[in-house]
């Protein structure tokens, strides 16, 4: 008995033991800092965290097309002939305004010359330390013209500056590109193209070292590579030996940027402020830290217990959004902008009972879009929307509103008028009563909250007589399942659509111009606008377009507008894409657009500066400003 | 018994062939399975997408890219022995992030198998000598509580309570031992304790069950019998005997952890195979996927081995020749 005893008391003695070892481990309390002042102060570090970078092109300029890398390149990073403000669309942050060039440039009479004279003093940070010259712009495009690089946005260039193709071998100068001396660079274009200075806003235009970048020619090797030129660097690009051998090089990436782990960037001790235009950031702060965190709970918790300064990117959670909402002290870190981004219903013009425009039509009249906006999660999220574009990206849509309805609920009459003048309403009640108004498929996402607004939608569906099968899937599943078009989805909620910038063009090329968003496997133009005899033959879908060409007469097309639209002035621009949208809501209807979304950020006490970066749809970083006296540290 | 290990290493070679062939097809059936459309950007246009496509090797038949994985597993690629191939997402090879986010893994599940090992059967032991006593009764609630606790409950409710409210510890993340013995052992602290309290339940529960089996033999009869002391019965006789189950249990546990803690690692960002399984199936990152299956099956299989062989040196009955 008394073995057992001591084995009893042993054991015990053994598990109290453990347990005391495993909570009473060292105390590393996490001091809250201070309460921002609300004055703009400088230097500290803005620390915060994502889930995930995203990128698609591992973070080489010539190629991503992810919008948090552009903001990250065009406030910290890159320079390029023009840039931002980096602040809300209110405050112009839509605007492009000149960076590495000193002034806008010379436009010849005809639209199809443009001059830019460079600042002679801006420089490539470490470890490449020269004058940005006229040539590096031009290397920049010539990478986009590179077709290894796979320029995710090469369309807005090829096709536009003669001798662009998007498809050489080898880099070579572009005829289209001309530059006389070190600074000074002219565009020649094979059309008068209104928005080519927000083209030139992107950061694939940016200026690039050839010294470096000639190590990295495929699609996203540059990515870990990338040299300063802007306020910012990379952590640990001055380690960077660039005398060494390419292959050499390659091996050492810059220790500060880990696509797995986080980024640092810190000042660019080569960057001269009096070659930059101060109005595109204030670069209030030495360093930013952005940490990959996999816990989004856990990220916000930090932001509120002060260990990190605020979000990047990631939707907060419910209970977090609320304490910011409703608590006075937190409430000014809740900052919820303007995403630039339409949510909406794709139909597609080839399958029933969407082929008929009346039907698109009721759906437009009958959707409850501030229930949808609630069950999305209420206002800090989206905003009932009553057209294609947003008003940020096109001010000439502002009032626009082709299917009013009080409060945004949905016009249930005037939805069942239209559905009348509908051939799938054959005893003319306001309900679609043919076979094929039940059954169809109808495409939603499962992940929370869409699941909500799927019931929202069915409901609605249900009040003109639609009764479709409600197919739920991941994300990316959706996507893929939109994207090929013989696949014929009659009806999605899945979509969702930002700007690549904030001309209209930037907003609906890809979208509506079936020469670039209708291709079989990957289309963008889900619901099939400008689908011609010959696109539906190759993408095996003839009958679907005979029957309904037959039917309804020819599908409709922008592709024509979009070119006059394009080659307007600067002036005339938004007005004639204001009439391309009308033409889009009202005559082809392709879309019943029910939302645009907004971006909420949330900052902790210790972020003092807050301001919105419209092109970037992100944080504002060259703006933002904190109290933490911190130095950055290296993250990757 | 050299050659049944022979045997057996073999057979470890055919199965993870078999693993990585499966995986293989079943990522190319998915519905979502083009890789390239994830990094070809939002309006991918033809020529971009087969550039990608391309470049990413995905462009060939699925089977020839599975030789070609299979084939640099063993034979190297450029970037060295085992040929584990490039991230999509990020184009870097795979071999050094895997290496290095393995060594978190080990560190995270070795500490937590200590922990539950420690804890799990020594209460295991105490209720199988004392049952239906108070002790047991305690011992087994805790069981209960701690196998009915998923680790995605108890891990934000630890950080809450140990991290944000009480501030004994630091939050999440991972500090190398090089940073220091403090700062390491207080970011491991907290998820060892909670992967731990699962399967320390679960071995509670297990040992008191065989144990208590076990001291019912007529062996222990004999012995006692024989006059040898309760502790002499119970740790040489009982417990060996009554814990050889436990030996088999723990060696595909922890293999199974060694292929990465998926729920622990993530609540508590700990770069580890786990939390970079999450990143590679959200990124479609077909080499990343497919290394860590092997990874997994890697130590799945040759935990077995190890397991059946250590299993002839507890267990006399047990031979293999």
């Amino acid at each position: 008995m008394t073995s057992r005893r001591i084995l009893a008391t042993a054991s015990l003695v053994a598990v109290l033991g453990m347990i005391a070892a495993a909570c009473g481990g060292n105390s590393n309390t996490a001091n809250p800092t201070d309460s921002g002042s609300g004055a703009v102060a400088t230097g500290g570090t803005y620390r915060t965290a994502t889930q995930e970078f995203g990128y698609t092109d591992a973070f080489d300029p010539t190629g991503e097309y992810l919008g948090s890398a552009w903001g990250l390149y065009s406030q910290l990073l890159l320079r390029g002939l023009m840039t931002y403000n980096h602040k809300n669309a209110d405050l112009g942050g839509n605007d492009p305004i000149p960076d590495l060039a000193t002034d806008p440039p010379e436009i010849s009479a005809d639209g199809l010359t443009y001059t830019f004279k460079l600042h002679d003093n801006a420089m490539f940070g470490p470890p490449v330390s020269r004058v940005i010259t006229s040539h590096d712009v031009e290397y920049a495009f010539e990478r986009i013209n590179l077709a290894s690089l796979a320029a995710q946005y090469g369309n807005y260039y090829c096709g536009v500056i003669k001798g662009m193709t998007c498809s050489e071998k080898k880099l070579a100068p572009v005829s289209g590109i001309a530059t006389p001396d070190d600074s000074t660079i002219t565009f020649t274009l094979e059309q008068p193209t209104g928005d080519f200075l927000y083209r030139l806003a992107m950061p694939a235009t940016a200026a690039i070292p050839q010294e470096v970048a000639k190590c990295f020619l495929k699609a996203g090797d540059y990515g870990r590579f990338v040299i300063a030129s802007g306020p910012y660097m990379i952590m640990g690009s001055d380690q960077l030996d660039i005398s060494q051998s390419c292959s050499q090089i390659a091996k050492n990436p810059i220790s500060g940027y880990n696509p797995d782990k986080g980024v640092t960037f810190v000042r660019n001790t080569d960057f001269d402020p009096a070659s930059a235009n101060p109005d595109s950031g204030g670069n209030y702060v030495d360093g930013v830290q952005i940490t990959i965190n996999s816990n989004v709970d856990d990220i916000f918790q930090q932001i509120q217990q002060g260990t990190l300064d605020g979000s990047y990117g990631d939707t907060p959670p419910s209970t977090v959004e609320q304490q910011f909402a409703t608590n006075p002290d937190l409430k000014s870190g809740l900052h919820a902008d303007q995403g630039d981004r339409t949510w909406y219903f794709t139909m597609n013009l080839l399958a029933p009972p969407f082929d008929d425009v009346h039907v698109r039509k009721a759906v437009n009249y009958v959707i409850d879009k501030a229930a949808l906006a609630k069950a999305y999660g209420g206002s800090l999220h989206a905003e009932p929307a009553t057209t294609i574009e947003p008003p940020a990206v096109n001010p000439a849509t502002a009032t626009y509103d082709p299917y009013p309805s009080t409060n945004s609920a949905g016009d249930v009459a005037a939805a069942m008028d239209e559905m009348k003048q509908s051939k799938y309403d054959t005893n003319q009640d306001g309900k679609c009563d043919a076979p094929q108004c039940k059954g169809f498929i109808f495409l939603g996402r499962s992940s929370s909250p869409w699941p909500n607004l799927n019931t929202v939608a069915m409901q609605d569906f249900a009040k003109i007589g639609l009764q479709p099968k409600l197919s739920e899937v991941d994300t990316t599943t959706g996507y893929t399942t939109l994207q090929s078009v013989k696949k014929l989805i009659p009806v999605s909620l899945v979509p969702g659509w930002g700007k690549d910038f904030a001309s209209p063009f930037g907003f609906d090329y890809f979208l509506f111009d079936s020469r670039a968003g209708l291709t079989c496997d990957t289309a963008v133009d889900y619901s099939l606008v400008g689908i011609t005899a010959d696109k539906a033959k190759e993408c095996g879908v003839t009958d679907q377009f005979n029957a309904v060409t037959s039917e309804f007469g020819p599908i409709g097309s922008v592709d024509s507008k979009m070119d006059e639209c394009v080659a307007k002035s600067a002036e005339e621009i938004n007005q004639c894409f204001a009439d391309m949208d009308k033409t889009l809501m009202e005559d082809i209807v392709p879309w019943a657009p029910w939302g645009w979304g907004k971006n909420l950020v949330i900052t902790g006490t210790s972020t003092t500066h807050y301001e919105y970066d419209a092109f970037g749809d992100v944080i504002s970083l060259g703006w933002v400003s904190v109290n933490n006296g911190l130095a950055p540290v290296n993250v990757a | 018994m050299t050659r049944y290990i022979i045997r057996r290493l073999l057979w470890v070679v055919l199965v993870l062939l078999v693993v990585v062939f499966v995986t293989f097809v079943i990522f190319f059936l998915m519905p979502s399975g083009d890789p390239a459309l994830r990094f070809a950007g939002k309006g991918a246009q033809p020529q971009v997408l087969e550039t990608v496509r391309h470049q990413l090797g995905l462009d060939r038949p699925w089977y020839s890219q599975y030789f070609s994985f299979t084939r640099n597993i063993f034979l190297g690629d450029q970037n060295g022995w085992p040929g584990l191939g490039f991230s999509f997402a990020t184009r870097v090879p795979l071999k050094d992030i895997l290496f290095e986010r393995m060594f978190v893994t080990i560190q995270l599940a070795v500490g937590a198998a200590v922990i539950w090992l420690l804890v799990g059967i020594p209460i295991g032991i105490l209720s199988a000598l004392r049952p239906r006593s108070l002790m047991d009764r305690g011992a087994m609630t805790f069981a209960l509580i701690g196998i009915s606790a998923p680790v995605f409950f108890l891990g934000p409710l630890a950080l809450y309570i140990f991290w944000y409210k009480l501030g004994w510890l630091p939050g999440t993340g991972y500090k190398p031992l090089s940073s220091g013995f403090g700062p390491w052992l207080s970011h491991f602290i907290l998820p060892w304790c909670v992967l731990a309290v699962l399967y320390a339940a679960f071995y509670a529960r297990m040992t008191r069950a065989n144990l208590m089996e076990t001291m019912g033999e007529d062996y222990i009869r004999t012995a006692r019998a024989k006059g040898l002391s309760e502790r002499r019965v119970v740790l040489k006789h009982g417990l060996r005997a009554g814990l050889t189950p436990i030996v088999t249990i723990f060696g595909l546990d922890l293999a199974g952890l060694l292929g990465g803690a998926i729920i622990t690692e993530t609540i508590f960002n700990i770069p580890g195979i786990g939390q970079y399984t999450i990143l590679a199936v959200r990124r479609l990152d077909l080499y990343a996927i497919m290394d860590i299956t092997l990874v997994a099956a890697f130590f799945v299989t040759f935990a077995n081995l190890v397991v059946d062989i250590v299993y002839a040196f507890l267990d006399p009955r047990v031979r293999y020749d």
